[in-house]
């Protein structure tokens, strides 16, 4: 038995599975059924929509989307279409898609260069002094830290940079900087760091299991 | 009674930017307002050696194309209250500021300063046209190798052309053991092929190399022959009538600049 509508869940949203063989009032029904049944398990996102099975006029679409954004506290910032799986523009900039998504960069990043991405930055090698890395997301860097670095730039206070060897001339998360100390402190141990903002500053810590916690479960 | 003065070469390595950062330090010392421009982008230097790269937010450029008010771009010296500068960008190259921009900066910095320095970068192109074109006075700072002073004749022709007459010459460098040999041109020989008004020589120094890596300008350091050197000049700068130290007293730096020529060798 084929189920009228099936609700499943992408990358970026919803997808919904549409029964072509039935009557499109049916259909609204049911979809309606299931929304007010997940309504607590969508909870409040904005997503984007996917409709797939059925060929629909833009009547039809504009009635799916307004029962779903009636009976759930989703918003539907933009429909896809079958063939057009890419990222929306305005989902791509949404800071928590930054948060969730990395762009790898493979090699040292020297003097005078300058990484800027809307997502967060995985760094495989070196950010030498007067580089610069500039991300909306995180910034990872999987090697020496030794240039300067830009995460959450556009606001996000919870952005944070890790590094193996954790030696900038800068940091700056959001609009909260920090400089490097003008003595040269002899670190004992050359230990992965993460620099996080608490109360307006800027703290570097060791990254232990704790720390890592936090990461994986903010609150 | 402000003055622009620009620090120049032709050839790379001389010494320059140590010159500009002890110059600018030793003039704060004797409490002058002074301003150091860093002329070089794309390889700026000035601010690691005068220890202040990590406090670089803005830059000349941001300053010029407008993104920053020029307050906010000067970085206030660690040491000194009246020592500001004013760093290059790194992520631009030459043509990223014109001639005139720079003569409209230096006009608006020579009205809060006593002094503004310009760090000239290496070279004869834009960079250089760049840097010579808001000042009133230049500094050449040559080493007594024959391709320095090749170059430093070069550049003073240049200078001449551009208005700069009567450039004050550094002589940097100098080894005496090596000139006494008869190994390396002596001051008087530079001077005498290059003709111009000699403001200074500074020895070779060890002291020199692991104060530029520390970020830390020698100048005022009066233990240190190299240092004493500077502050000399800057002396010179403000009109005094200082005697020229002479290199070749026995007392103590000979000692040392063998123990620093037997460092050399090993």
């Amino acid at each position: 038995m084929k189920e009228s509508v099936l609700i499943k869940g992408n990358q970026h949203g919803l997808t919904l599975i549409l029964n072509p063989d039935i009557d499109f009032e049916t259909l609204k029904e049911e979809l309606k059924k299931k929304i007010i049944d997940g309504k607590s398990f969508f909870g409040k996102a904005k997503v984007s929509l996917m409709l797939k099975g059925r060929e629909l006029i833009e009547e039809e679409q504009n009635a799916l989307v307004q029962l779903i954004t009636d009976y759930s506290d989703l918003s539907i910032i933009c429909l896809m279409d079958e063939h057009f799986e890419q990222a929306n523009e305005e989902l791509k900039n949404d800071s928590e898609d930054a948060d969730n998504e990395a762009f790898f960069y493979r090699g040292t990043l020297r003097s005078g260069q300058v990484l800027n991405m809307d997502k967060s930055i995985i760094i495989i090698g070196d950010v030498n002094p007067g580089a610069k890395v500039i991300s909306k997301g995180n910034i990872i860097v999987l090697g020496a830290l030794k240039g300067n670095v830009h995460a959450g730039c556009e606001g996000n206070i919870q952005a944070f940079v890790v590094a193996l060897s954790m030696e900038p001339l800068q940091i700056i998360i959001s609009d909260v900087i920090a400089r490097s100390p003008d003595k040269a402190e002899k670190q004992t141990l050359n230990e992965p760091k993460i620099a996080f903002v608490e109360g307006h500053s800027i703290y570097i810590e060791p990254l232990n299991h704790n720390r890592l916690n936090e990461i994986a479960m903010p609150n | 009674m402000s003055e622009v003065i620009v620090i120049t070469s032709g050839k790379g390595g001389v010494g320059k930017t140590t010159t500009t950062a002890n110059i600018g330090a030793g003039l704060a010392l004797l409490g002058k307002k002074v301003v150091l421009i860093d002329a070089d982008i794309g390889l700026r230097n000035l601010d690691v050696v005068m220890g202040l790269e990590n406090r670089i937010v803005y830059n000349v450029i941001d300053v010029v194309e407008g993104s920053c008010r020029l307050k906010q771009a000067l970085i206030k010296d660690k040491r000194f209250d009246n020592l500001y500068l004013l760093p290059a960008a790194q992520t631009r190259d030459k043509s990223a500021i014109t001639p005139q921009q720079m003569r409209k900066l230096c006009s608006g910095l020579k009205e809060e300063y006593d002094y503004v320095l310009i760090d000239c970068p290496a070279g004869i192109e834009q960079g250089f046209k760049n840097a010579i074109a808001g000042a009133d006075k230049a500094i050449v700072v040559t080493t007594p190798e024959v391709s320095a002073i090749r170059d430093a004749d070069r550049i003073i022709g240049l200078l001449e052309a551009n208005e700069l007459r009567n450039p004050s010459l550094i002589v940097n460098r100098i080894r005496t053991q090596m000139v006494k040999r008869g190994d390396m041109l002596s001051i008087d020989d530079v001077v005498d092929v290059l003709a111009v008004h000699l403001i200074g020589a500074i020895p070779d120094d060890e002291q020199i190399v692991i104060s530029t890596n520390n970020g830390d300008p020698i100048v005022g350091t009066q233990s240190v022959l190299s240092g004493k050197a500077f502050t000399n000049i800057c002396k010179r700068i403000l009109g005094e009538d200082v005697p020229f130290i002479d290199l070749h007293s026995p007392k103590g730096f000979i000692s040392r600049l063998k123990n620093m020529i037997k460092f050399g060798n090993s």
